[in-house]
């Protein structure tokens, strides 16, 4: 059994045996008395008077075997609280520099864990799909699901325990003074059942509820519950007036709960026995699933498109060309966002890199300095471990404070990260907990073994006899090599990071001069609260967004008005295949283009100029398309555009369009993204609720208050919501992508100031240790300007090293953000030449400090100090 | 005459124990008493060095102790010399048969 089992676990048998080995030694004695002819008493006191104190000796025996682990640790202890009173600023700077670089990894860290690690929010997330339908043959995009073919889904299929679905759309309520608006999502039955949740006040749906003709019910959110009824616990039972129709509120919704979208207000059942719902295109669900236990996704698709097959073959038409498509629900929620969070992991690690270097080099300047405690207690006897433990515990007592520090900036970081990236998906989540504690802890001992093992093994080396010898201040060599390294690193480490930056920065610019080819200034945008009812009548419909336009084109400031489907120059794809009816038509040659739903008179609000042919106009039985100039040079190239007519393939919605001329490109898919071949078929109601596009004579939202009115008297039932100015809008959409440039420059900006306290901190050591050969050198004549001279030519070497390396590390890591560049190259070298310029000036100013201080020392001051 | 304890450095106690330990496991009264009569009563270990030496040469692992009967009948201690003691006694002979060497030399050469 090893020695120091049976000290800490068998103190009694430990003791027991010791008092046993004294004993026989003096039974022995006694007997050579006894033998020596002794009387039994007088020979047992002279044996014991013979071997020493018994108690003495087992004392020390005791303190052979003694495990010494917890006195040491608080011996430890308390010599690096010692420490850290003695040399304050060297503790503060450590534990500030730790609670930065730990904060801001633990606030990203939450963010990663929250978003891309842990499972939705509910019970076996991982069991939740969502499945929509997608015509293989023609790869078009992913479309809606029929409310019939999702109960005939649910009740086909053997992998899902139900299916539901929903969809999402605004609704003006009218029971109070004003319309207000409230985002209803319909749902399909079994709706609560997928996501396993229950309502916190009330109850689910009945079955009468989700009859046609049966009662209307909704269940509201916790946000509306309080913003509507005061959060009054006798809301069930309650009335909402909804399109001209009652509905009683039956429950609500545990505040948690913001599915399918965060603005989420009420839901409501859509009956599937209802009219409407039996028309096998009528496609308006997103299906949400949750998969039986123990099923995998590759058996749920594989049973899934065996349904479909069935189906397909009794209703060849059109289920023969739909194929369901089954995703995890959690991957479509945040696949976006992966990217970027995972860009600042890095970024993040990087400034704790850099913190930590930074840190090492003022240990291991501290540790040069102790050398000579170092070196006594070495020969009075203590071990090296025993002094490498002591070193590391006071590294480790700084690296915990800093990482407590470390955790309250993480829980204000967190707050700032949810108001800057409130778009990003399940940010709500966000919130310190163990896990993240635990991250910042286990932070902390890697800093401290990556700092402070480095500065304790090199002070505790074993050539002491010269050190002891010489006086401790003429012994040091000042070159301190791996010191300069460290500056080096960090200095490196700062221009990636910085190149990083500035890419992101002016690829941010570069995105605000382009021209988009439309007007962005003075359009004012809105919506007015409609319902997908009204789709019934398309010709009602159109009339009556026809009327609304007219009616706003007399108001004195508005200019012009019209409506599109999607907003301008917001990223949005609408990719379609479609048919040029005269012509050949090539099926290896598919024709793609972006289908866009405009009104004629969008092009003069948005100021599209018209290349040829005539503009559109809207009649009721004849469709009109324009095309864009890509569409015309790719597609039409050598023959007149005008007369022509397409077809949308695919599409029960539009059929075919007489195409009446040609207008410039515009970049409506998105600021970032060429111009490709677009198709803009002209109908004022593409939807009941399209984006309603003004232009203004003036600022757009000094107009707001009478737009608002204007369409009060025009349409009192309706509200109008999300009333911007275009430039607003445009913004929003690249809020993920100024995110990502702030938080990186900030970044950028903090490891170069970590990296410039660096050089000056070490270069401040080295002044300080050469004292008094720069004090011998101005005493024997030298000119001050070429002290300070070698020193900052000193500091700018390293400097300018690690600005290679930099540049090198810049150059071959600059593929990990070629997709998040535009217009600008990811190893451009004017920005990486301005950065590494930048570098240098602030490393030459935090080299000048300390070589001015060289300079003005007094010789004869330091020549004294003997 | 007998040699004070302070003046019998820690090493060379150790080097005796080790030696008087290889012929056969003894326990520690026996080791003190071995000492003192090989060595002609010149040198009397005192148990107030012998018994923590004992310990800390067993706690280094060139000692291998078991409890066991003394030839009277009592529980005692018994030490014996363990392979890694071994190879450490040869270490320490060789160096202060050499120091001792050394020394002569100088004393020889000196008078």
């Amino acid at each position: 059994m090893p020695w120091w089992w049976k000290s800490l676990f068998r103190r009694r048998a430990l003791d027991a045996q010791l008092s046993s080995e004294v004993r026989f030694h003096i039974e022995e004695l006694t007997d050579a008395n006894i033998a020596a002819g002794m009387a039994p008493e007088e020979a047992r006191r002279r044996a014991v008077l013979e071997f020493g104190g018994g108690e003495q000796i087992k004392e020390e025996l005791r303190d052979v075997h003694r495990v010494r682990v917890v006195e040491t640790a608080v011996a430890n202890l308390k010599a690096a609280f010692r420490f850290i009173r003695k040399s304050p600023s060297v503790a503060v700077t450590v534990i500030v520099t730790l609670a930065l670089a730990i904060g801001a990894n633990s606030a990203v860290f939450s963010a990663i864990d929250a978003i891309l690690l842990r499972p939705l929010p509910f019970p076996n997330g991982d069991q939740l799909m969502t499945i929509l339908e997608r015509n293989p043959k023609i790869n078009s995009p992913r479309a809606f699901v029929a409310p019939i073919r999702l109960e005939e889904w649910n009740r086909m299929n053997s992998t899902f325990q139900s299916i539901s679905g929903y969809y999402t759309e605004n609704v003006s309520e009218t029971s109070g003074a004003l319309p207000e608006k409230l985002t209803r999502a319909w749902v399909a039955p079994r709706f609560l059942q997928v996501w396993g949740v229950s309502p916190a006040l009330g109850r689910d749906f009945t079955s009468e509820e989700e009859t046609s003709g049966g009662p209307n019910a909704i269940l509201i959110s916790d946000r509306l519950w309080r913003q509507r009824f005061g959060g009054n616990p006798n809301v069930i039972g309650q009335k909402l007036r909804l399109d001209g129709y009652a509905f009683s509120v039956v429950g609500v919704m545990p505040s948690s709960f913001l599915f399918p979208v965060r603005e989420v207000d009420l839901w409501a059942p859509i009956p599937p026995g209802a009219p409407a719902s039996q028309n096998r295109d009528s496609t308006w669900y997103t299906a949400v699933a949750r998969l039986k236990p123990g099923v995998t996704l590759a058996e749920a698709r594989a049973n899934m498109d065996t349904v479909q097959a069935q189906l397909a073959r009794a209703f060849p038409k059109p289920d023969a060309d739909i194929s369901p498509v089954i995703e995890p629900l959690k991957e479509v929620t945040v696949a976006d966002s992966r990217r970027s969070l995972w860009l600042l992991f890095g970024a993040v690690s990087l400034l704790l890199l850099i913190a930590c270097t930074n840190i090492a080099a003022l240990l291991l300047a501290r540790a040069s300095q102790r050398q000579h405690e170092i070196s006594v207690r070495y020969s009075l006897g203590a071990s090296r471990g025993a002094i490498v433990a002591q070193l590391l515990t006071e590294t480790l007592v700084l690296a915990v404070a800093g990482a407590a520090l470390g955790l309250f900036v993480a829980r204000s970081a967190a707050k700032v990260f949810r108001t800057l990236a409130s778009t990003l998906p399940r940010v709500e989540e966000i919130h310190l907990d163990w896990r993240i504690v635990s991250y910042a802890l286990g932070c902390s001992l890697l800093v401290t073994l990556l700092c402070g093992l480095v500065p304790a093994l090199r002070g505790t080396r074993r050539n002491l006899a010269t050190s002891l010898a010489q006086a401790s201040r003429t012994q040091v060599s000042g070159r301190n090599p791996l010191q300069w390294l460290l500056v080096g690193v960090q200095v490196a480490l700062a221009v990636t990071l910085l190149a990083a930056a500035g890419l992101l920065v002016r690829s941010f610019q570069a995105l605000g001069k382009v021209s988009p080819g439309f007007t962005t200034a003075h359009i004012l945008t809105f919506h007015i609260s409609a319902s997908w009812g009204e789709s019934k009548d398309m010709s009602k419909l159109t009339q009556r967004i026809q009327g609304i336009q007219a009616a706003l084109r007399t108001v004195p400031g508005v200019e012009d008005a019209a409506i599109s489907a999607t907003l301008p120059g917001v990223p949005n794809q609408y990719q379609t295949e479609l048919k040029v009816t005269e012509g050949e038509n090539d099926p290896q040659h598919k024709i793609i283009a972006e289908s866009r739903f405009v009104s004629p008179s969008y092009f003069s609000t948005m100021r599209i100029p018209l290349m040829a042919g005539e503009m559109c106009r809207e009649q009721p039985n004849l469709l009109h398309a324009m095309v864009n100039r890509s569409f015309a040079n790719t597609y039409l190239s050598g023959s007149p555009a005008s007369g022509r007519h397409v077809t949308l393939l695919g599409s029960t919605f539009v059929q075919s369009a007489e195409v009446r001329g040609v207008v410039a490109d515009a970049r409506e898919e998105g600021l970032n993204r060429e111009p490709g071949p677009v198709v803009y078929w002209c109908m004022s109601a593409p939807m009941p609720d399209p984006d309603y596009l003004l232009r203004t004579a003036g600022d757009p939202m000094t107009m707001a208050e009478t737009i608002r009115k204007k369409v009060h008297e025009i349409e009192p039932n309706r509200s109008v919501f999300e009333l911007a100015p275009l430039e607003m809008q445009l913004g929003a959409a690249f809020v993920e992508n100024r995110l990502r440039t702030v938080l990186l420059a900030f970044f950028a900006a903090t490891a170069v100031a970590l990296a410039c306290i660096g050089l000056y901190g070490t270069l401040s050591y080295a002044v300080s240790v050469r004292q008094r050969e720069v004090g011998l050198r101005l005493a024997l004549g030298a000119l001050r300007g070429k002290i300070v001279r070698h020193f900052l030519l000193q500091g700018l070497k390293v400097a300018a090293i690690g600005c290679a390396v930099g540049w090198a590390l810049a150059v071959s890591s600059s593929q990990l953000l070629s997709g998040m560049l535009y217009g600008v190259s990811s190893s451009d070298v004017a920005t990486l030449a301005s950065v590494v310029t930048g570098v240098l000036v602030v490393a030459a100013i935090a080299s000048l400090v300390p070589a001015l201080r060289a300079a003005r020392l007094d010789p004869m001051h330091v020549l004294r100090e003997e | 005459m007998a040699v004070d304890k302070s003046e019998l450095l820690q090493g060379t106690l150790d080097m005796l124990i080790l030696k008087t330990v290889a012929l056969g496991p003894v326990h520690g009264y026996g080791i003190s008493q071995r000492i003192q009569q090989v060595s002609r009563e010149v040198l009397q270990v005192q148990q107030g060095s012998l018994y923590p030496a004992l310990h800390r040469l067993e706690k280094r692992g060139w000692l291998a102790a078991t409890w066991g009967e003394s030839d009277k009948g009592r529980e005692a201690k018994f030490y014996r010399l363990s392979a890694k003691g071994r190879k450490q006694l040869d270490l320490e002979e060789s160096q202060w048969n050499r120091l001792s060497e050394a020394i002569a030399l100088v004393l020889g050469t000196a008078s």
